[in-house]
């Protein structure tokens, strides 16, 4: 250790930790802003606007006649509630089903390395990939579910899964959770590497069953990266596209029809860049309300902590 | 943590892992090696009777043609890798510094940066890539690997900020007070004491950041045509206008899930019992 | 501590280079009043001259004839071409960024027919009657190549995708049930589909592609009108919601599911997807085929009815009648190239009869010329084209409409609806009016 005691000015500055701070932040939020500031302000400056490329005749500022229209439009609205709920499902089983793997894989077996780097596989997948390769195994006639479920005779017939809403959206989040878990089960197995084992030995020699131990020491110690991860997978959820996009198009009858999807078809296909933006803007508000009140309590505990 | 579960559960739940896990991977492998035909079978036939190569075949020759093909594939993977590289060199680098300084040094704004940094990520990239695209095509780097560099970053950028943030919270401050105590100025207390410790953390996140930059599709499709084209972007060609072509998908999403799958397994060992025990004392 | 300015020193060094790079011009709104074309005549071709063209590869295309005419039409005409080529989705999705910022990145680009309407409005693309010498396309398909014009009366795009759908059955199967004919009529489709399935010759009749994605709004222009019915009119006024054709359509494909003629299955299929039933032979009827089905049905990869195939005229409501859809692909110059007449020379040389023929005999594309279904050595190599001759008569396009996406977009939530069993028929077109309120033409 450096035990000199004279330190320069520019030294002294430095280790402020308001200038430091700001010094070490600001270029990762220079590389940040200087790709994604331009295009926020000009798509916020069209959402403002009446921008049909089909029809540039019409071309006008409307104000915020777009998002108005947005909250009375039931298809979005639709697919706002199809994503809150994708997103949410899926973000409680990637939880619960990550730490239970992350406990497990954290133990002592033969081939634990070899597992773990395994485990990484589906999160590891392109996304089309995932994607045309669940489509496949739902498919109605040859598909490999039906297969194994009929001949384990879980089921007498093939059935048409993504013909029916509530399977469709059930295996469209089987899907989804199959791929991101790995993501959740990594962070917490780093986690849990950093709680040392004294804690465990003095609890046990206090008596306390495994259940508890995990209770009131795992937990607790886990909980900041968890609900780090718990925060990332529900954003992640909400940008959710070539999944729903390949395997159900948004049905049955846009059951499954996510906001991306809605997006998407405005823009890309609809060719209206004023409701499009509009779209995209009015769900991020609507996520971040709640965010925002998430991290804040988050922050809090984990400061407390 | 060492808990002692009964060996049996242990290995039941292990196996149950890897299952679940490894059976649609595997399930992918068998497609990708099959004749489409012979998939259409009822009852299916786990493995199926003939085994083809024909798939990753015409992955890299053209059936009859001059072998085009295999250059775009291998040129594809050679992007990837080199954008892969570069983002996540770039996004640990810059990630480490603005993470250190959320989580320990309070600054004005701190935690207006994080809000907005959460708030950018919300929003859907799709919507920005008309004027992305724009700006991009005046700066001439549409269709050049750099251009994807600092899109990419820009995705992976706020991810490893939080991962590291959190990360970085959860260490008792103790041992940087004592270091700080000893002389050393916060950056220093941040490369000998924090960075070592977060050991673990630091290679998951290396880990994500690369998986994330290699699987990036959107910007990758809508930035590129023929040169920087990375991998997701050529697997997402393999369809007609009838629909995807899911055996040449199958076969190529084989291959294109092996460097990640490698990088991990060569990496997963640091994610090993970190240097905590008995640090504090 | 001696590590600490290094560090900062670094990341300094990568904010600047972040700012240099970062400052740009401030980016143009995505759209801008587009220009229509010039208004003076436009300079010839330069020799060495470089056109980026960018079209979607076609999917009998496996060994690059499409290439490699066009590496004759370098080396005849002196013009170097950039040739970008994928699937059909992701040129469609890399080209709208381009035009919709004017930009010049293409000369020649993909030209959809469900583009048309939107284009046009957009004034993305320039007229080829700029280049094109007079009567150049009086030799073509008419029908096909009104579909590319304007309301300006101008024409915009010549094809080079005669992507017409025709109607395939298993004869072979069709006998085991007890017919040697094929049906004229829906109802005969109705009924034999029936005996089949009663017979167990096949699960179903049909397997549709009645996913709730894009190809839906093709297949409910389908069947309204092989059902004599319409969309919409000339002018663009709705007609589903009153024309009881339209009505009886949309009726039939919900009954099909309901009466065991279609696959239910079907609800979640694509084309692909439906293409391979038929060809493991597991349907009967495919009423929507490619031109180039006969030449998977001889795959051994995904084929099992080799031989069995044979090609029918699409049955109407009553005898005699029958209408198809046609999904041509075209070339077209955006407004933003700067090598309009290159541009044009490669056209012009892509959609010559020689290259027809060419592409005809090596991939089995189907001609826009009329003289080349009367070519001895196609008709030899294609004897299904005698079938398609009477067909590609009646085939009918996609309607032309500035707002086709929001048509796509409403027509295929509403009409899956129906199919499921969600809602009426009725009630479905109602509410494709409604939804589309905004887009009925005023009296």
């Amino acid at each position: 250790m450096n035990t000199s005691t004279t330190k320069s000015r520019f030294q002294l500055a430095f280790d402020n930790p308001r200038i430091l701070g700001l010094a070490l932040s600001a270029p990762a939020m220079l590389a940040i802003l200087s790709v994604v500031l331009i295009p926020l302000v000009n798509s916020l400056w069209l959402s403002l606007q009446q921008r049909d490329l089909s029809r540039p005749q019409e071309n006008a500022f409307i104000g915020l006649k777009n998002y108005v229209d947005l909250l009375g439009d039931p298809r979005y609205l639709n697919s706002l509630q199809a994503t809150i709920k994708f997103s949410s499902f899926s973000v409680l089983l990637e939880i619960l089903l990550g730490v239970a793997i992350a406990v497990v894989l954290n133990q002592n077996f033969r081939g634990r390395g070899f597992v773990r780097g395994l485990m990484i596989l589906p999160w590891a997948m392109p996304s089309i990939v995932n994607a045309a390769m669940w489509k496949w195994i739902y498919n109605a006639d040859y598909g490999a579910l039906n297969a194994l479920l009929t001949q384990l005779h879980v089921i007498e017939n093939y059935q048409v899964w993504l013909a029916n809403p509530q399977s469709a959206t059930i295996l469209v989040i089987l899907a989804n959770v199959w791929k991101e878990t790995p993501f959740t089960v990594i962070l917490v197995l780093a986690a849990l590497q950093t709680i040392p084992d004294d804690l465990y030995e003095a609890s046990r020699v206090d008596g306390a069953t495994e259940w508890q131990s995990f209770l009131h020491i795992t937990l607790p110690l886990i909980l900041p990266v968890l609900m780090i991860a718990a925060l990332l997978q529900f954003i992640w959820g909400f940008q959710t596209f070539e999944l729903v996009y390949i395997v159900t198009g948004g049905g049955p009858f846009s059951t499954t029809e996510l906001t991306t999807l809605r997006v998407y078809a405005t823009t890309f296909r609809s060719l209206r860049f004023g409701y499009g933006a509009a779209m995209a803007y009015l769900t991020s508000l609507i996520v971040l309300i709640p965010a925002i009140v998430y991290i804040r309590s988050a922050y809090r505990k984990v400061v407390e902590l | 943590m060492r808990r002692t579960l009964k060996p049996l559960f242990l290995y039941l739940a292990v196996a149950g892992i890897v299952i679940w896990t490894i059976a649609p991977y595997l399930w992918l492998i068998i497609s990708s090696l099959s004749w489409k035909i012979d998939l259409l079978t009822v009852p299916l036939r786990w493995i199926p009777t003939r085994l083809t190569l024909e798939n990753y075949y015409s992955l890299f020759f053209d059936r009859g043609g001059e072998s085009v093909n295999v250059q775009l594939f291998i040129h594809s993977l050679g992007n990837s890798s080199v954008i892969a590289l570069f983002t996540t060199t770039i996004c640990l680098i810059l990630g480490v510094l603005a993470a250190y300084a959320i989580a320990r040094l309070r600054f004005k704004g701190s935690n207006f940066l994080v809000l907005g940094m959460m708030a950018i990520q919300l929003v859907p990239p799709i919507i920005l890539v008309v004027p992305l695209y724009v700006i991009m095509r005046q700066m001439d780097l549409l269709d050049k690997r750099i251009g994807l560099i600092l899109v990419n970053t820009s995705i992976v950028l706020p991810l490893v900020i939080w991962l590291m943030r959190g990360y970085f919270a959860s260490i008792p401050t103790d041992l940087e007070d004592a270091a700080r105590i000893d002389g050393c100025t916060h950056l220093g207390a941040l490369m000998r004491v924090i960075l070592p410790l977060s050991g673990p953390g630091l290679v998951s996140v290396m880990i994500f950041a690369f998986i994330a930059s290699w699987n990036e599709y959107l910007y990758a499709f809508i930035f590129t045509n023929v040169d920087a084209k990375t991998l997701p972007v050529l697997i997402g060609e393999f369809s007609t206008k009838l629909g995807l072509e899911y055996l040449r998908i199958a076969a190529a999403g084989v291959l294109a899930s092996l460097p990640p799958v490698l990088l991990a397994l060569a990496f997963q060992r640091f994610i090993i019992r970190g240097l905590t025990a008995g640090a504090v004392k | 501590m001696k590590r600490s300015p290094v560090y900062l020193f670094v990341s300094l060094l990568l904010a600047l280079s972040f700012l240099l790079t970062a400052c740009g011009a401030p980016a143009a709104a995505p759209t801008e009043e587009a220009a229509p074309a010039a208004t003076e005549a436009p300079p010839p071709a330069a020799e060495g001259e470089t056109i980026t063209v960018i079209f979607p590869k076609h999917e009998a295309d496996l060994g690059g004839a499409f290439e490699a005419r066009i590496r004759e039409f370098e080396k005849e005409s002196g013009v170097k071409v950039e040739l970008i080529q994928s699937d059909w989705d992701s040129v469609a999705d890399r080209v709208l960024p381009e035009m919709a910022t004017n930009g010049s990145a293409y000369d020649v680009v993909e030209f959809d027919n469900g583009w048309v309407a939107e284009w046009c409005g957009a004034g993305w693309i320039t007229p080829l009657s700029d280049f094109m010498a007079a009567g150049h396309t009086d030799d073509m398909i008419p029908g096909l190549v009104d579909l590319f014009s304007c309301p300006d009366g101008k024409l915009y795009g010549i094809v080079w995708n005669n992507d017409t759908r025709f109607f395939y059955y298993n004869a072979t199967k069709l006998e085991a049930a007890g017919y040697t004919e094929p049906p004229k009529t829906w109802q005969e489709l109705k009924d034999m589909s029936l005996a089949a399935k009663d017979k167990g010759v096949v699960p179903f009749g049909m397997a549709p592609f009645w996913n709730q994605e894009w190809s839906l709004g093709n297949e409910f222009h389908f069947w309204t009108y092989a059902f004599g019915g319409n969309i919409v009119d000339d002018k663009g006024c709705f007609q589903f919601k009153q024309d009881p054709n339209t009505l009886a359509a949309l009726q039939f494909m919900m009954d099909s599911l309901k009466d065991g003629v279609s696959n239910p299955a079907g609800l979640t299929y694509d084309q692909a997807a439906s293409q391979d039933v038929f060809l493991k032979g597991d349907s009967i009827f495919m009423p929507q085929g490619i031109a180039g089905l006969m030449a998977y049905t001889k795959d051994p990869a995904v084929s099992q009815v080799d031989g069995q195939i044979k090609v029918g005229l699409v049955p109407g409501v009553e005898a005699g009648q029958s209408a198809a859809l046609t999904l041509p692909e075209a070339y077209a110059i955006p407004s933003g190239s700067q090598h309009k007449e290159a541009a044009w020379k490669f056209i012009e040389y892509m959609t010559s009869k020689e290259t027809n023929k060419v592409l005809a005999s090596e991939i089995g594309l189907l001609p826009i010329w009329v003289d080349l279904y009367a070519d001895p050595d196609l008709t030899a190599k294609y004897p299904f084209w005698a079938d398609f001759q009477a067909q590609l008569q009646t085939a009918r396009g996609l309607s032309k409409l500035t707002w086709y996406g929001d048509f796509v977009d409403i027509s295929t939530a509403e009409v899956h609806k129906a199919l499921a069993g969600e809602q009426t028929a009725q009630q479905a077109l109602d509410n494709m009016a409604a939804g589309l309120a905004q887009f009925e033409c005023k009296p």
